[in-house]
Formats: structure tokens, C-alpha cells, sequence
């Protein structure tokens, strides 16, 4: 094994907690005020139109009979499918010893986390009557005892999101326990010079102190501590591949054409990873350029991304090709129709057939343009790229939810879905939403895995220093 | 595969690091050799801190195998146990209703949700027991050198031996020896 790692970051330890706590120790600048105004803009106007909607209800949505679902759903599944990736790299890279996921991780994660929580708004605004959320947790209870329907997948899915959310959490904040107690020692040293100083700086030591959980940096503690990770990579790597899959399960066994498929549970799953890579790259490009973390967050890194995003890429396009070729094959003329009507080949006008071929074109054209060496280091081109997959992305949910539902199995239901102001609101207002947490989060705590980084250049030196 | 005797045998407890001393030491590779020979010197009472996880510490220091994974596995399937359990009984006697002709007993649709109890519990009982094992959650505790989150390594030695002899047997791959400070100082 050659001792030259080109993940390397060739800096003493010291100077490595100075350059990732850099954004945390110092005041915010500029930039990062209008950025978090902006995003607490955008999640006021959503809760905004979220709290009127629960006073008059679900008509000021789009959705109508047949579209039931629109907007709300679309989101729902396109968020849920952007936390994909941080688990990815968490727990699938780390099982399979991806060096470079180290610098990624932390973030990527953090992503998870808050898209989750965007994504699991979704339902129960959704619902017609939220006040009634409580009737979806199966407990003991006075009203009959009524329990709830555990052959739904609409209740696997609050099982697989809550088990989601919640194990993510932990695992993140474990993760965090021993950059927390860098950020709590380093705390000491510090001298504030007013009495609000003071105050501030008080307050934030006691936090931090409780959040550091009494880390020492035992090595009887690191044992339990590296088997705790192991194990809770080990245990969410089948737990993110069961979330979409179990998302999907929410449309292929409704018998909806177009919905009523096999391949689904992967086909999500794959699109899930599409996405979420796609957002950490757009996360990672920004955020590498504004903190100044650029030797952590390398090229090579952006690079490797750029691949996931390709790969995966090809395994969406596999998946809607596969789709198109079973219904062709399927000999079922409904589901055929369902898709001659998506692509818009139909004798008669197809309303949506211009959604399909906006998916089609971010999706399936351009992850191809990761196959050169000069476009995917671009960074330009990364960042365009990142977000064009996102758009498509948002899109084929579009696809599979609105083309599937407008036109019923009788042509005198059939209708049209026109998303209103509000729907709008709370598309534009969820991505505030997200960001809200987010600019909180690089401000609070260490981005990028400190104590993983430092472990990763030992590596490199006693490796050097033993000779195997 | 490890045998449930030797990790009986070899099973650990941390300890607080209250008196007796503290050497310091340059780097991982340093702590490692150091460990080995604390451990080779007889040393009951002795534990090493670092910044980061060291990769052979464990052992260099001695210390068996950690049985968090067993807890997960204990944890994991009585999750998914319960969980299956309690849905066959809601759906078959508590409140049998028939949803989409189903049988009562819809076995494959319970699989999801066991599966994500399985996970659920496993994981929580692993952060659980490794906060439990790691000593985790006594927030007043303080690290021997302030540096040990940052880029110091150190050993802390316990036994009731003298200076010289820890000079000694570390010879050339300490910084300094001090003696430990209170753990709840201010």
C-alpha cells in the first residue's frame, strides 16, 4: 500500500481544529445574515400559509378528485429522498472504508437530518384535520381501543420516517460528542472583553459543556465509541434502503396504473441517491468556498460525488426505460395509455407530457456530461449540474404523481391539476425551511468531522512510521 | 470469532482518573508503545486519551473486545420480536378488522414494520449501552490535559507507584509527568 494518501491533509491537529471551528468561533459575517434572513423569510411565509390552511382547510391547494395528492406529496417524497445521501455517506461509505466520505460526512448528515424534517412536515399538513395527528401512533387507548391499520403503507411509512429521523439524530449528535468536547476545551482559553461577552460566553459554556456529555477522550470510551459507530452504520445501511423503499410502497400498492409497478421500491431508492448527492454537492460548493475549507473539501472529493451522481444517474434511467418497456410488454392497454400519454403520443392533447420531458432531459441527459475529466472538474459545471438534477428530480415526482392521478379509469373524472399560490408558498417556503437549520447548524457546530479527520492523518503517519 | 469465556475474562471497566499521575506524550505512535509497556509492566489501575480513536490501542493497553454489538443483537431482535407480536395480536383479537380482503393475519404486511422496530431498538440500545460502558453523561468531568481534545495524547497511571519508576518505564517516550488533577476541578 503506498503511503501517499491523496486524501491527505498534511496539517498538525492543532490547525486543523482551528481551520473547521473557524465559522463557529467567529462572528457571522455579512453574507450569512442575508442568507438566513432570506431562508427565515421563506419559512415564515410557509408557516404563514400553512396556519391558514389549517383555519380554512385544503382548498386553497390545487388538489382536486381525481389529483388528491399534488404539491404537498411531491415534496414530501423529494425531501425524504435528499436525506438519502447523507446516510449514504455515513454509513454505506464508511462500511465499504471510503476514505473520502470523512470530510463529507458531518454535513451530508447534518442534510439528512433537516430534510427529514422538512420532508416529514409534509403529511401532516396534508392531513384534513391535523390536530388529529395523534390517531396515526398505534397506543393503548380510550377510543375503543381503536388501533391503526398496520397493513397501510402509509403507516409503515410513519414507522420507517420515524425510525429514520430518529436514529439519524443519534448518530449524528454521537458522532458530535467528541468535536463538542474540542469546542468545550478550546472554550476555556477564551477572554471576553464586555460584559455581554461575558454573559454569551458563559452561556455557550455551559451548553456545550452539557452537549460534550463529559468526553474525555478515554481509550476505554474510544473502544465502545468505534463499535457504536460501526454498528449503527451497520444497522442504518439497511434502514435507508428500506425508507424509500417503503416510500414507494405508498404508490405500487395502490392499483393506480403507473403507480401499480415492481421496480418501484429500487427505482426510488436510486432516485433518492440521485438527489441527495446532487444537494451535497450544491451544499458542499458553497460551503467549502465560503468557510475557506478547501483543503478538506477537495477537488478529488467533488470529483467522486460527480460520479455518484453519474452512476446513479444511469440506474434512474435504467429504471424509467424498464418501466416503459413493462407496460409496453404487459399487454394491459390502461398502463399503456398511462404512458403514451406521459411522453405525450397520444392522438389527443397530453397536459403533462411537457413535465416528463423536463424530467427527462435533467435526469437521464445530463449526468452524462460527468463522463469528462474537464467537466467534472468544473466546478461551474458541478454546480449547474447539481442543480439541474435537483430540478429533475423534483419533477419526476411530479411525473408520478400528477400524470398517474389526472387521468382516471373513467374519462368523465378525468381533470386537471393547476397548483395555487399556496402550493407555491410552500414549495419555495420548504427550501427556507431547510436552510433555516442549516446556516444554523454551520454556525453552531463543527461541519466536518474533526476528530474522524485527525484519525484519518494518523492513520497516514503510523502507517508511514511502521512501513506496512 | 471470540468465545463468551474470553470476553468474560477480559472484560473492562472504565475508571476515573483520580489520583496518582499523568504522563504526557508527543504522538499516537508514542502512545501505543507506551501503552504496551505500562501494560507489560504490571500496571492494574491505567488508561491512555487521545483525540482521536488510535487504531491497535486497544490492544497495546490489554483490553478485550467491546460487547456492544451483543447488546444490539439482544435489543434488535426482542424489537422486532415484540413488535410482530403485538401487531398479530391487535389485528387477530383486539381489534380484528378486514382492510382490502386481507386475511386477519397478514403476516407479510407486518414486515415492514418489524424491520423498522428491529433497527430502532438495536440502535438505541447500542447508543444506550455505549453511553453506559463509556461512562458518558457526567458532564462535570474534565480531561487530564486540556490539550487531550485538541492534539495531546497521555497516559494516566493509577497504581501507587512512584515517579522515578513511571520515568522509567517510559523512558524517552514521554513529555512530562504530573500528577492528576482533580477531575472536578474548576
Amino acid at each position: 500500500m503506498s503511503t501517499e494518501n491523496v486524501y491527505s491533509i498534511g496539517k498538525p491537529d492543532g490547525e486543523i481544529d482551528n481551520d473547521i471551528l473557524r465559522p463557529v468561533e467567529s462572528f457571522p459575517t455579512k453574507l450569512w445574515w442575508i442568507a438566513f434572513a432570506l431562508a427565515t423569510t421563506a419559512m415564515l411565509v410557509m408557516w404563514g400559509i400553512i396556519g391558514y390552511s389549517f383555519k380554512v382547510g385544503l382548498g386553497i391547494l390545487g388538489i382536486n378528485n381525481p389529483v388528491a395528492w399534488g404539491f404537498y406529496i411531491i415534496n414530501f417524497v423529494f425531501w425524504v429522498g435528499i436525506g438519502h445521501a447523507g446516510t449514504l455517506i455515513s454509513a454505506i461509505l464508511y462500511l465499504f472504508r471510503q476514505r473520502w466520505r470523512t470530510s463529507i460526512n458531518r454535513a451530508a448528515e447534518a442534510m439528512t437530518i433537516f430534510a427529514v424534517m422538512t420532508a416529514a412536515l409534509f403529511p401532516l399538513i396534508h392531513l384534513g384535520r391535523p390536530w388529529m395527528v395523534f390517531f396515526i401512533f398505534p397506543y393503548p387507548n380510550e377510543r375503543g381501543p381503536i388501533w391503526t391499520n398496520f397493513k397501510s403503507p402509509l403507516l409503515w411509512d410513519v414507522f420507517a420516517i420515524g425510525t429514520y429521523f430518529s436514529v439519524s439524530l443519534v448518530f449524528w449528535y454521537m458522532g458530535l460528542v467528541p468535536d463538542i468536547a474540542t469546542m468545550r476545551d478550546r472554550l476555556t482559553n477564551m477572554e471576553p472583553k464586555t460584559k455581554l461577552g461575558k454573559f454569551l460566553l458563559g452561556i455557550k459554556k455551559i451548553t456545550v459543556r452539557i452537549m460534550a456529555i463529559g468526553w474525555v477522550g478515554s481509550a476505554k470510551t474510544w473502544l465502545h465509541y468505534e463499535k457504536m459507530v460501526m454498528v449503527l452504520a451497520a444497522l442504518s445501511t439497511p434502514l435507508v434502503l428500506s425508507v424509500h423503499s417503503i416510500v414507494s410502497m405508498d404508490f405500487a400498492t395502490s392499483v393506480i396504473p403507473g403507480w401499480h409497478a415492481t421496480i418501484f421500491p429500487p427505482y426510488f431508492v436510486a432516485g433518492a441517491i440521485y438527489s441527495g448527492f446532487a444537494m451535497v454537492m450544491t451544499i458542499m460548493i458553497i460551503s467549502r468556498e465560503v468557510f475557506q475549507l478547501k483543503s478538506y473539501i477537495t477537488m478529488k472529493h467533488l470529483e467522486n460525488m460527480a460520479l455518484v451522481i453519474l452512476l446513479t444517474g444511469m440506474m434512474v434511467s435504467f429504471a424509467y426505460t424498464i418501466e416503459f418497456v413493462v407496460a409496453a410488454y404487459s399487454g394491459n392497454g390502461v398502463e399503456q395509455y398511462v404512458f403514451k400519454n406521459r411522453m405525450g403520443i397520444l392522438d389527443h392533447a397530453s397536459p403533462y407530457a411537457w413535465s416528463f420531458w423536463i424530467m427527462f432531459t435533467c435526469n437521464v441527459v445530463s449526468p452524462h456530461f460527468m463522463w469528462f475529466k474537464k467537466l467534472r472538474t468544473n466546478i461551474t459545471v458541478l454546480f449547474i449540474i447539481s442543480i439541474v438534477v435537483n430540478i429533475g428530480m423534483w419533477f419526476e415526482r411530479y411525473v408520478i404523481v400528477v400524470t398517474s392521478l389526472h387521468r382516471d379509469y373513467l374519462p368523465s373524472s378525468w381533470d386537471l391539476y393547476i397548483p395555487t399560490w399556496a402550493d407555491y408558498g410552500v414549495l419555495i417556503g420548504a427550501f427556507g425551511w431547510f436552510f433555516f437549520w442549516y446556516l444554523l447548524f454551520v454556525r453552531a457546530l463543527p461541519s466536518i468531522a474533526i476528530a474522524e479527520v485527525k484519525a484519518d492523518e494518523a492513520g497516514d503517519k503510523l502507517a508511514k512510521g511502521f512501513g506496512h | 470469532m471470540v468465545s463468551f469465556s474470553e470476553i468474560k475474562k477480559g472484560l473492562f471497566r472504565y475508571e476515573e482518573a483520580v489520583g496518582g499521575w499523568v504522563a504526557t506524550i508527543k504522538s499516537a505512535a508514542d502512545l501505543l508503545k507506551a501503552a504496551e509497556k505500562v501494560k507489560e509492566a504490571g500496571v492494574k489501575k491505567f488508561d491512555c486519551f487521545s483525540p482521536f480513536p488510535i487504531h491497535g490501542l486497544e490492544k497495546a493497553m490489554g483490553l478485550s473486545r467491546s460487547w456492544v454489538p451483543f447488546i444490539t443483537l439482544i435489543f434488535g431482535l426482542s424489537g422486532g420480536v415484540i413488535g410482530f407480536l403485538l401487531m398479530t395480536w391487535i389485528e387477530t383479537s383486539d381489534w380484528p378488522v378486514l382492510h382490502g380482503g386481507k386475511p386477519l393475519w397478514a403476516w407479510p404486511a407486518f414486515i415492514p414494520i418489524t424491520f423498522e422496530l428491529t433497527i430502532l431498538f438495536g440502535a438505541f440500545s447500542t447508543v444506550g449501552v455505549t453511553l453506559y460502558l463509556g461512562r458518558l453523561g457526567k458532564i462535570s468531568r474534565k480531561p487530564v490535559v486540556n490539550s487531550i481534545t485538541s492534539d495531546g495524547f497521555a497516559v494516566w497511571i493509577g497504581d501507587s507507584i512512584g515517579k522515578d519508576e513511571i520515568a522509567k518505564m517510559l523512558d524517552g517516550l514521554y513529555d512530562e509527568i504530573i500528577e492528576t488533577p482533580d477531575p472536578e476541578r474548576s
